[in-house]
């Protein structure tokens, strides 16, 4: 279970990089106060990489205990269950960005 | 640390129980087996169970289990009058293997109840973390 390992620190980081740049976004003079940082996309894609590297883990064992190597049923599921909740939450934090993105777009100027 | 929290230790508890199911299946084999490699008749097999400490990332330590051993009973085994069977002795005696049957059905019950135990602890994590991401619905 050691690859599986990775997702908090990429979501707390991820947590931080949300909320870093919206109040400045909110400010008067915000767009040209933000430096280029690694943006949204890099989070993302560390995340995305995350969900995968699980569903990976769970192909492996899924197909270690096909082929008859482990006899570890329940390790094949339980890894698959990780992975759908983990694909679940990569779900949700796209749910909240387009949410706040279409927030955003609909504000009165 | 792992999205589904104390599942290694679940997933520990799961190995053993299994471990411990398939040692019934083999006394049960061998319940009429006379004859083994290192002499003699059958001895039932028992399993031990010892705890095994899982370090986790961000987390308290658990202490998981793991199969600690797997021993013989040593309680001698059956004398059976039968001068047709080839491992009879002189006296027409044969030792049969010490598993009584009884014993291995209801360690065969408690191992699968454990199992299905373990198992409701992994469901219910599961629908924990995902009652935690319904938060934001």
């Amino acid at each position: 279970m050691s690859p599986v390992g990775s997702i908090n620190p990429l979501a707390a980081s991820a947590l931080t990089r949300l909320d870093a740049p919206l109040p400045k976004v909110g400010l008067a003079n915000g767009p040209q106060a933000t430096p280029p940082t690694d943006g949204f996309g890099q989070v993302l894609d560390g995340l995305i990489a995350t969900v995968d590297g699980k569903q990976a883990t769970a192909q492996a064992l899924t197909r270690q205990v096909l082929l008859g190597d482990s006899g570890q049923l329940h390790q094949s599921v339980i890894a698959m269950q990780e992975a759908s909740v983990a694909f679940s939450m990569m779900v949700e934090v796209r749910n909240k960005l387009v949410e706040s993105y279409q927030e955003l777009m609909r504000m009165q100027v | 640390m792992n999205l589904i929290a104390g599942i290694d230790v679940t997933a520990g508890a799961l190995n053993a129980q299994k471990t411990r199911l398939d040692i019934v299946a083999q006394n049960i084999a061998n319940a009429q087996t006379t004859r083994t490699p290192e002499g003699g008749p059958y001895q039932r097999q028992v399993v031990s169970f010892e705890t095994e400490l899982v370090r986790r990332e961000g987390g308290a330590s658990l202490q998981s289990v793991k199969v600690g051993g797997i021993s013989a009973d040593k309680t001698p085994g059956q004398q059976v009058y039968n001068p047709q069977h080839p491992d009879a002795g002189p006296d027409g005696l044969v030792t049969m293997p010490n598993v009584n049957l009884a014993y291995e059905m209801v360690d065969l019950i408690t191992a699968s109840r454990a199992y299905e135990a373990n198992l409701s602890v992994v469901k219910n994590a599961r629908q924990m973390a995902m009652k935690a991401l319904d938060i934001g619905k």
